[in-house]
């Protein structure tokens, strides 16, 4: 079995997000949100806590939802039950609520924070494949030289592998933001399980895209489960930007989102199994996008 | 060995302080520190709710929170929830209905059910059967639970 | 105060379990829960290999860690001697090799959980690996390593059941079909984790608190593991959260936990995490089980032969026995001439087998039943009707020796088609197997026949009671029987409250404690509420006996003439009240001739020990159900819904109807899980999933529709006519989806779980499919 985890040597419960970047300062600090992963991994041995604990839950700059100046904004802190709850995020991008409607469960949902999930990184990570679709960028920020640094990230480009991501030991995930879709946006998230939740996904699919008629455009897919990272399936957008969502396309799609996933082969699923998944219901939800 | 961290919270309406190491579970503060033997261990990964309990009236699996997160907060567990009103109603329609065979799933439905009826008064059966799908049994085949949960949402026993 | 009391019965109502008040607040202390003053913590040291030799152990680092009181391996143990109910080649330190991954190497005492698994890590074992016997094909291939010195080729053992001559019977037959069905391991998963607390006292007298099932077998067993006087040991069990089984025998962890407690002369307290629990359980046996049946064109069965062999892991449990269970189903699930059937049992190192409700005959049936369908459509009959044909009926014995007393399967089998509507969705659903849509359904039928009043395998069958009434009314039922989560206790008080009269907040059950109670061989074979129930009973009217006679005196209304109603004593026919039934206790022993109202009963059921070619009527009395599932397939991805599950039970009658149908209910979805979503993936010796993340145990949203018929057949030898049904639930639901899924979709998948990769590769592989008549079964993922 695994070997013992490192306890921490100390904890800190910061206030305010300056104060909790103080003490990232030094690198070595683990951050605690919801602590739905942090737990679990960290008894398993699978992550090693670092030398300080830091408690980012009482920090206000990472709570709330806001809509301004064309952008839907979530907090790094807002929970799953919080997202689903939200009046914004039900009329602005009820894709997220889908999605946390097949979060774990329902005691999960009301510690599991956005910030957290994002960071986790996990492949499967049901929330990520719909803030793909949404273009959704990652904000961090971190002290230098006594002044707070903020920078975004785009989210397609934030994973660098399972559990990785290019945010640094000193920066803190302030805050998920996203433009408003646009008008005559649709958008659909299907996770496959034989639960409606509760459930580690085998594959998951986001799809969101601008329909006009039966045209499709801004097309924005995204596949969870099938590659290191949850990620943007450009060739499969390629083949449906612009085109009329009739069998032959679909059909075409279907084919090529088979052929552009790179899934492996596991205790859940095989590799040939994925793909016929992902060939199967991305036919699935768009036959559902054409004759809803 | 972890140091430990003092820290001050309310369980089942009472103050209390302790002293945590920083990697303790809520789920160790509650059964080793604090005597309350109700909430149960099922598999210290927040996947079968046996350890379900609220904080600040929002129900978590103890097992996957922090011991040192409990500072400032407000908790319940099955024996706080058992002498409410909503915990007896919970309780007499759990008896009534047979939802309880070797009971030890018992204490975190009951708690997930608290929380499910204290957001969503009247639930549709669907609405009960989803707000359980984090608490596994072996027992019962959930049937009767669900059917508890609904009487107790009407306030029959 | 009433002159009149009517007579009302408590049999068929709805009674509350007596324990659940105290459950539902979380009150209730289970093992868990407990804690002894000065205990210490144990934990146990696992190998970290699949088969190997143990080179050296080195435990000084441990035993140097503060706060660690002992650390044993099997060298400071020589006096341990090997354990098992069924066999007894299962040392519990592994001395010179590791033949599992579970394999424990060594245990450690300490004063707190944490320290204890720290000086785990501190513990050096040198291996030598060995090559892995990771199937019975390895294991019985020419030049296998040997698991066991002594079974060089790898047999553990074998059994053989014949009656009639099966060449005559295949020669009688218009249709032959042969499949090889495969049955996967799952495992109990029972919420509360195993463990136990081993105490000596300051004589050296043993307590255990301890969740066996069997307490009073555990009893002498314990005594012979340990060289103790059976009477210096006594076994307490706790609440339990579960059982299913999976505690009918000793484990490794109970006799190391009592050399700790023995070595430091301290309380030992031992519980697993549910990560162990997952590796060091027992699971249901998994078995590959070869069918060759026939039937005449008329739809007469005349012969069934089965090979089966079983995967017996590194050591010997209640698995290896399995066959005892499978070749009663083999022979007398529905009525069959001609029949043989034998199993090799082989050592590999993997897991090891234990007992799971239904014992095999989940694994039986599935294959019986899978042939009753596919004869009934080679023959071009109805199935139904071809079931209803060779549907026995009460009054016969069948070729193995058991006799039905009562036997309601055709009851079942009518009622569960017509009320799930099963010959027209039957025929509906074929039809529809060619639309466009992929998403399917189909329903299908199969029913079980399980022991329902015990099993004669031991000396006794039987239960013992002791009742004392008190000068309140009161009643104690000391019982052997335990509950375990299954309402037993609350079907005793029941019983004991119709005998007497008395409401059910007046009897305390006593079961769990082998200072006090009597007898009982364990709760297995669905025999807790026939036997116990009638041990009960007898003690009861015994009681009852003693207070008429002494009534009469007082009274003067002949004794034949009394009954007891609501704590009263009255005149039966008109319901007169006489006087209180506890005013008559307390004269009882306020009189010159002071006696109490204490009786004993001890049951025996008449049922026979089968002899030496396993033929004789084993049980008291067989439960029968029928159950019609329906399921949905969706072929794009292969998952599988159960809608509705439609099940007939047999169960003689019904006591306590919450009690009964939480029984079956709990069943069907033990079931559902076996079929359709749970598996342990045992790669080479190692689990792959350990965890509920990725074993997948059924929720709330999974279960289906569930319309529960019962049959009461008035079982004459049963308590209030009733008859076992712990089992019966389980046990034919595997069988029932496989043939609703055949209806669905046309395919017949013979290997279980039916989850949705092995159904989508079922349907659509890239190689032709078998066909149906070949019977080959799939194979593994490329």
């Amino acid at each position: 079995m695994a070997t013992l985890p490192a306890s921490p040597e100390a904890y800190f419960a910061p206030t305010s997000l300056d104060a909790a970047l103080q003490l990232l300062r030094g690198g070595a600090a683990t951050l605690l949100a919801g602590g739905t992963d942090l737990m679990p991994q960290t008894h398993a041995g699978r992550v090693r806590f670092a030398p300080t604990l830091v408690n980012l839950r009482h920090v206000p700059e990472l709570a709330g939802i806001a809509v301004a100046d064309g952008e839907l904004r979530i907090g790094a802190l807002v929970t799953v039950t919080e997202l689903m709850q939200s009046e914004a995020v039900r009329r602005h991008a009820p894709v997220l609520v889908d999605a946390g409607d097949h979060f774990a469960s329902g005691q999960l949902r009301n510690a599991a924070t956005i910030g957290g999930n994002v960071c986790n990184a996990s492949p499967a990570g049901d929330l990520l494949v719909p803030l793909l679709v949404l273009d959704a960028r990652v904000e961090l920020a971190s002290m230098r030289e006594g002044t707070r640094a903020v920078r975004t990230v785009p989210l397609r480009e934030f994973f660098t592998g399972p559990g990785h991501t290019v945010r640094r030991p000193d920066e803190v995930l302030v805050a998920m933001s996203m433009p408003l879709p646009p008008d005559g946006f649709v958008a659909r998230f299907c996770k496959f399980g034989t639960r409606p939740a509760l459930d580690i996904s085998a594959v998951a699919i986001g799809l969101g895209a601008v329909r006009r008629e039966r045209v499709l455009s801004n097309v924005r897919v995204a596949f969870g489960a099938v590659a290191p990272t949850p990620a943007r399936a450009p060739r499969t957008e390629a083949a449906l930007e612009g085109r009329t969502l009739d069998a032959a396309t679909i059909a075409a799609a279907a084919d090529t989102a088979r052929d552009e996933i790179r899934p492996i082969t596991d205790v859940r699923a095989s590799e040939w199994y994925r793909r016929e998944l992902i060939h199967n219901l991305t036919k699935r939800v768009l036959d559902d996008v054409a004759t809803a | 060995m972890s140091p430990l961290r003092e820290i001050v919270f309310t369980i089942n309406g009472a103050p209390r302080r302790a002293s945590v190491p920083l990697d303790m579970t809520a789920l160790a503060l509650i059964r080793d520190v604090l005597g309350f033997t109700g909430t149960k261990y099922g598999c210290g990964e927040g996947e079968c709710g046996s350890c379900t309990i609220l904080v600040d009236g929002a129900s978590v699996n103890a097992c996957l929170m922090f011991a040192v997160d409990c500072d400032g907060r407000d908790l319940t567990t099955i024996e706080g929830m058992a002498v409410t009103p909503l915990g007896e109603r919970l309780r007499d329609a759990f008896v009534a209905h047979g939802a309880v065979q070797c009971g030890f799933c018992t204490p975190g439905i009951v708690m997930q059910a608290a929380s499910l009826l204290a957001h969503d008064p009247h639930p549709t059966r669907e609405a009960i059967v989803r707000g359980i799908e984090g608490n596994l049994c072996r027992c019962t085949g959930y049937v009767k639970i669900v059917d508890a949960i609904a009487a107790a949402a009407v306030g029959e026993p | 105060m009433a002159t009149v009391i009517e007579k009302r019965s408590l049999i068929g109502q709805k009674i509350a379990k007596l324990d659940a008040p105290d459950k539902a607040s979380g009150r209730t202390r289970y093992l868990h829960d407990l804690d002894l003053p000065g205990q210490l913590h144990a934990k146990i040291l696992r190998s970290s290999r699949v088969h190997a030799r143990i080179i050296n152990i080195d435990t000084s680092r441990a035993r140097a860690l503060p706060g660690v009181h002992a650390v044993l391996t099997a060298a400071d143990v020589p006096y341990q001697r090997p354990l098992g109910i069924v066999a007894k080649d299962h040392l519990p330190l592994k001395t010179d090799k590791v033949r599992s991954l579970r394999d424990e190497i060594a245990a450690v005492a300490a004063d707190t959980v944490e320290i204890a698994e720290q000086a785990l890590a501190l513990i050096d074992v040198e291996y030598e690996d060995l090559p892995i016997v990771a199937d019975v094909h390895t294991a019985l291939a020419l030049g296998a390593p040997a698991v066991h010195a002594n079974h060089p080729d790898n047999v553990t053992t074998t059994w053989d059941y014949a009656q009639g001559d099966v060449a005559h019977g295949e020669a009688e037959s218009d249709v032959v079909i042969e499949d090889t069905f495969r049955l996967h391991y799952v495992t109990h998963c029972c919420m509360g984790v195993s463990g136990i607390i081993a105490d000596f006292d300051a004589l050296g007298n043993l307590t255990l608190w301890s969740n066996t099932q069997v307490p009073f077998l555990h009893k002498r067993e314990f005594a012979q593991l340990l060289d103790i006087d059976p009477a210096r040991i006594r076994i307490i069990q706790p609440p339990i959260g579960g059982g299913f089984g999976s505690k009918l025998d000793i484990y490794p962890f109970e006799p190391i936990a009592i050399f700790l407690a023995k070595a430091t002369r301290r309380p030992v307290k031992l519980v697993f995490t549910r990560e162990e629990e997952f590796i060091a359980s027992p699971t249901r046996q998994p078995v590959v089980l070869t069918l060759r049946s026939g039937a005449k064109k008329d739809g007469t069965l005349t012969f069934r032969s089965v090979e089966t062999l079983h995967d017996n892991g590194a050591y010997t449990s209640w698995g290896a026995s399995t066959p005892f269970v499978m070749m009663q189903t083999v022979s007398s699930l529905y009525r069959v001439p001609h029949c043989k059937y034998h199993t090799t049992v082989v050592y590999t190192n993997n897991p090891y087998a234990g007992s799971f409700r239904g014992y095999g005959n989940l694994q039986g049936t599935f294959a019986v039943e899978s042939h009753m369908d596919r004869l009934a459509e080679t023959l071009g009959i109805d199935p139904l009707e071809f079931r209803l044909k060779n549907a026995q009926r009460p009054g016969e014995t069948t070729p193995q020796g058991l006799h039905f007393r009562t036997c309601g399967l055709q009851e079942c089998l009518r009622t569960a088609a017509e009320r799930s509507d099963y010959q027209r969705r039957h025929r509906e659903y074929a039809a529809r197997q060619a639309d466009p849509s992929p998403v399917k359904r189909g329903v299908g039928i199969a029913s079980m026949l399980h022991v329902g009043g015990g099993a004669k395998i031991y000396p006794s069958d039987g239960c013992g009671t002791i009742l004392k009434i008190d000068d309140f009314a009161q009643v104690t039922l000391m019982t052997g029987a335990s509950e375990i989560g299954q309402g037993s206790e609350t079907v005793l008080a029941q019983l004991v409250c119709e005998e007497l009269g008395l409401p059910l907040t007046s009897v305390k059950v006593v079961n769990n404690d082998t200072d006090i109670t009597p007898w009982d061989v364990g709760v297995h074979a669905s025999r807790t509420t026939f036997i116990a129930g009638n041990s009960a009973i007898g003690a009861a009217r015994k009681a009852k006996a003693k207070i008429f006679a002494a009534a009469e005196k007082v009274t003067g209304v002949a004794a034949g003439e009394l009954d007891l109603r609501a704590g009263q004593i009255v005149e039966a026919q008109s319901g007169r009240v006489l006087m209180a039934l506890d005013k008559l206790v307390r004269s009882l022993h306020f009189s010159d001739k002071a006696e109490l109202v204490m009786t004993t009963h001890y049951y025996e059921p008449p049922s026979k020990h089968q002899d030496k070619a396993f033929k004789g009527d084993v049980s008291a009395a067989y439960a029968w159900a029928t159950q019609v599932v329906e399921v949905e397939v969706d072929t794009d991805t292969g998952i599988v819904r159960t809608l509705k599950v439609t099940a007939a039970h047999d169960v003689g009658r019904v006591l306590n109807r919450l009690g009964i149908e939480g029984q079956i209910e709990g069943g069907i979805v033990m079931g559902q899980g076996y079929a359709t979503t749970e598996e342990l993936i045992v790669d080479r010796g190692v689990i792959r999933n350990p965890a509920f993340r990725d074993y997948k145990l059924v929720t709330a949203p999974e279960v289906p529709e569930i319309d529960i018929h019962f049959i009461e057949t008035m079982d004459g030898e049963g308590p209030q006519g009733a008859k076992g049904v712990g089992e019966a639930p389980a046990i034919c639901m595997a069988a029932a989806t496989a043939n609703a899924i055949y209806n669905a979709t046309g395919v017949r998948i013979r290997e279980l779980p039916f989850t949705p990769e092995k159904v989508y590769r079922a349907l659509h592989a890239p190689r032709p499919p078998a066909s149906d008549a070949a019977g080959t079964a799939m194979q593994a993922p490329a």
